[in-house]
């Protein structure tokens, strides 16, 4: 009846907060001050918190969803809506992790473009990082796991450095609280959830988890690491820049990092952009997991050729897209199909599975 | 293909004729060889036959403890009443006896009964004395190591364990060498899957020969392709006595005067035997400058390779005219200064690894001081580089395992290269490859990195950094031990005159 996988593959429930933060912190965080302060300005970390808090919201719906049918998501859309039409529902959501990974990669290679190697080869870069991406997936979830812990716990000494720009800001930025509209507060929680998306992979690894149940709070806890890191970085940028310097900075955590000097290095984003491969790799390597194990469960295949399958979609999409433009268009995207399936269909499913168990308690308890 | 194939197979069988069991045939084979000395004996009753290889058997045994007594002897199978020593069987099989033969037992029959075969002991095992660890040398401590004859590594095991609970099971691997190979655990303590693991894998092997236990080591591992040794080997008795009492299993090979230790961890090889005889601050602070060593050797060429190539912004610029008064002169790139300044290094390794002792000192002081100085003076290599090579092999040599010390020196040649590519990013990538592939392994089933993935806080208290003996109530859980106690801590508690 159930449908967890064996005892062998589970992973303790504890690294779901590991999983749920690797997954979040991302390519967003170097650069998410602009867009979300072009509305909000100075009283954007109270979107950060709201938006936090709907994830967190968010990922009780889906534990809701998750500890009724202890199934992963292809299976429960297979039982609720058919055969067909889930297993089509299914490969949406397959596109859209795949796409997280496209846009997190493609994210990464433009910054490395920008602010490091100006002439890198594309082709040559993001084949080695996918053939890194393939090392891991084909370990295994456990690798995937293990990388998603170590991705956290290894650069998280890079948050420290944001203490260097400390000394130079001013904290009166923040007042006076509240002097933006309800409405641009809403507007900028929309772009702020897109720093967040990623934790739907959960749907995919429910099953992987050791007493999934006992799970959730490391989920929530994982995600409010995401909220302080966000709020960290957020308040550190508008103590140091102004709303119009920073409506200009595209990168602004990058430019932060200009600050910070030691007796034996300087121009710091460098080795920030470095360690940041390290916080980038388990997040692609977990949405081309989700995907993988996705496409592998509605078609039975074997994983192995999946996986090659789609990294060269990876591969591909990631090398085609070019210039500035391109990749916000698929960021935008990807964000709208994150938000449309994150917030309006997960509810909507939950509501569904909710009523149909009811309808059919109902009929059983007719039928005795 | 396939079908020729069987067919191959179907007159090998043809060929090979039913074993002949008759002992005339035996004994012909054996006085094949010149080795084999055979004599009759006229006893009162009846006349024998003796017969043994001369090289195996110790003669003195021979003479004093079987020939005075085969006197009185009447019948053959009153045998192993009137010879004096322990081991000594009446057998019928050939092939038993054959192989008894060649683990130097003296072989004795009637010539007028040839039914059944009196064996007697008389082995000999020509072996140096127990001496001085030389790898895993520590200062403080007991200073025995193994040696190459089984049964003397064993006695230095078991003096130390005296527990009827250690078991030792013994296989023979290997088709032409025989070898016997032991399995020591302690029951109750290590947990059976890992003791059925290393035996299965054992007794599944196919190979013929087996010199050393570094050979099982290669052919039993989990991953045998990685660099990354997945047993941990010792040659230090005292080292695999403390691992049996951690639930672990430990392996002794005939003729290698090294023990294979299993399952463990990345971090256990870096651990030193001599942690456990210092006070637990200064193991702990030793442990630490290990680790910091091993980053340092593998990451500090590739670094300065990076920033150099490609990221010159990253210097201070005081730092730099250092760099820069250092470099001016060169003609060559960083990667080809690197690459030549570490290959003199693993050749003045190699070289002194080859010589003998004192020639190889000579190698160390010649490549040391004349190569590096006159490199630099020459304008071939910048003496930074020659000073963070330098440090870096210095460090390398810090691993305590010797074998993982040389993959530590291996890895770093990637990172150099790929840091020649794509700069910093190509250090990280590389990094990220290297904590994937040790994600990847696993040492007997359990998994490499264990204390931090999958994360277990009770262990942390022996990897990284070790804790007081009092501390250390609980066997490491990486085992799986049955029994997961080392001692009551509450007891320990109630002592409380210190």
């Amino acid at each position: 009846m159930f449908d967890l996988e064996t005892k062998e593959l589970q992973i303790s429930p504890f690294l779901v907060f590991f999983i749920i933060n690797a997954v979040q912190v991302g390519i967003g965080v170097l650069g998410f001050q602009r867009v979300i302060m072009k509305s909000a300005g100075n009283d954007s970390w109270m979107v950060v918190l709201a938006a936090g808090m709907m994830v967190s919201f968010i990922i009780w719906l889906m534990y809701l969803l998750l500890n009724r049918h202890q199934k992963d998501i292809v299976q429960i859309q297979k039982d609720i809506f058919g055969k067909w039409v889930g297993s089509f529902i299914s490969l949406i959501w397959i596109i859209y992790w795949l796409l997280i990974g496209i846009v997190t990669l493609r994210n990464y290679i433009e910054i490395v473009e920008v602010w490091m190697f100006p002439t890198i080869n594309i082709y040559m870069f993001s084949l080695i990082f996918i053939i890194l991406v393939y090392y891991c997936v084909s370990g295994g979830f456990r690798v995937v796991t293990g990388l998603s812990f170590l991705g956290v716990c290894i650069p998280f000494y890079l948050f420290f450095t944001f203490l260097f720009p400390i000394e130079f800001a001013h904290f009166r930025n923040l007042l006076p609280i509240w002097n933006h509209s309800i409405k641009d507060i809403t507007f900028s929680i929309k772009d702020m959830i897109i720093g967040y998306l990623g934790f739907s992979t959960l749907l995919m690894y429910y099953p992987y988890i050791k007493h999934p149940k006992k799970s959730q709070k490391w989920a929530h806890l994982g995600n409010l690491l995401t909220m302080v890191i966000y709020l960290f970085i957020l308040i550190i940028t508008i103590g140091f820049f102004s709303e119009k310097q920073v409506s200009r900075q595209i990168w602004a955590t990058l430019s932060l990092w200009k600050i910070v000097e030691m007796p034996f290095v300087e121009r710091f984003e460098y080795i920030g952009i470095t360690s940041w491969a390290l916080i980038i790799l388990p997040n692609i390597c977990l949405s081309v997991w989700a995907s993988t194990k996705g496409i592998q469960k509605i078609f039975n295949l074997k994983p192995k050729r999946v996986v090659i399958v789609i990294l060269s979609i990876l591969f591909c999409v990631t090398v085609a897209v070019q210039g500035r433009e391109d990749i916000a268009l698929l960021s935008k995207t990807m964000s709208l199909i994150g938000l449309c399936l994150g917030f309006i269909y997960v509810p909507l499913l939950t509501l569904i599975s909710f009523l149909l168990s009811k309808m059919r308690r109902g009929k059983f308890e007719k039928g005795t | 293909m396939r079908i020729w194939r069987n067919k191959k197979k179907l007159d090998k069988n043809e060929k090979d004729p039913k074993k002949d069991d008759s002992f005339q045939v035996l004994l012909q084979q054996l006085s094949e060889s010149d080795e084999f000395t055979q004599f009759t004996y006229a006893s009162r009753s009846s006349t024998l036959c003796i017969g043994y290889y001369t090289s195996l058997i110790d003669t003195e045994i021979l003479h004093r403890d079987i020939m005075p007594y085969l006197k009185e002897l009447e019948v053959i199978t009153s045998l192993p009443n009137v010879i004096p020593i322990e081991e000594v069987t009446l057998e019928k099989d050939t092939t038993i006896i054959q192989d008894q033969l060649l683990r130097g037992h003296v072989i004795i029959f009637d010539v007028n009964n040839l039914n059944q075969m009196g064996l007697a002991k008389a082995s000999v095992e020509r072996t140096r004395q127990v001496a001085i660890p030389e790898v895993e040398f520590s200062v403080v401590g007991p200073k025995e190591a193994f040696v190459e004859s089984l049964d003397t590594n064993i006695n230095l095991v078991r003096k130390r364990l005296p527990l009827p609970e250690l078991i030792i099971k013994e296989l023979h691997i290997g088709k032409i060498s025989k070898t016997r190979v032991s399995v020591l655990y302690i029951e109750g303590i290590a947990n059976k899957e890992n003791v059925n693991t290393v035996i299965q894998r054992l007794s599944e092997l196919q190979v013929d020969q087996i010199n050393d236990s570094s050979y099982l080591t290669q052919l039993i591992q989990d991953n045998q392709n990685s660099p990354f040794p997945q047993l941990i080997d010792t040659e230090r008795p005292d080292r695999i006595a403390s691992v049996l009492g951690e639930g672990k299993v430990a392996i002794l090979v005939d003729g290698a005067p090294h023990g294979l230790i299993g399952p463990t961890t990345f971090f256990e090889f870096f651990s030193a035997f001599e942690d456990y005889f210092l006070n637990w601050t200064v193991a702990s602070f030793f442990r630490l400058v290990r680790f910091f060593a091993v980053l340092f050797s593998i990451l500090v060429t590739p670094i300065y390779v990076a920033v150099l190539t490609y990221h010159y912004e990253l210097i201070p610029k005081d730092m730099l005219s250092t760099l820069i008064t250092s470099r001016s002169a060169i003609p060559l790139p960083p990667i080809m200064e690197a690459l030549v300044l570490e290959l003199t290094i693993e050749l003045l390794r190699e070289a002194g690894a080859r010589l003998p002792t004192k020639v190889g000192q000579t190698i160390g002081i010649v490549g040391g001081i004349v190569i590096g100085t006159a490199s630099v003076e020459a304008g071939l290599t910048s003496n930074v580089l020659l000073i963070i090579v330098a440090l870096g092999a210095l460090a390398s040599f810090t691993t305590p395992v010797y074998q993982m010390g040389n993959t530590i020196r291996l890895i770093r040649f990637p990172f150099l290269l790929m840091a020649h590519y794509i700069g910093l990013l190509g250090v990280a990538i590389s990094f990220c490859f290297l904590l994937i592939h040790l994600l990847r392994l696993s040492s007997l089933g359990r998994p490499f990195l264990e204390p931090f993935y999958p994360l277990r806080v009770q262990d942390l208290k022996d990897s990284l950094i070790r804790l007081p003996f009092s501390k250390q109530t609980k066997r490491p859980i990486l085992e799986q031990t049955e029994d997961t106690m080392r001692f009551d801590p509450m007891k320990a508690k109630e002592k409380n005159d210190i």
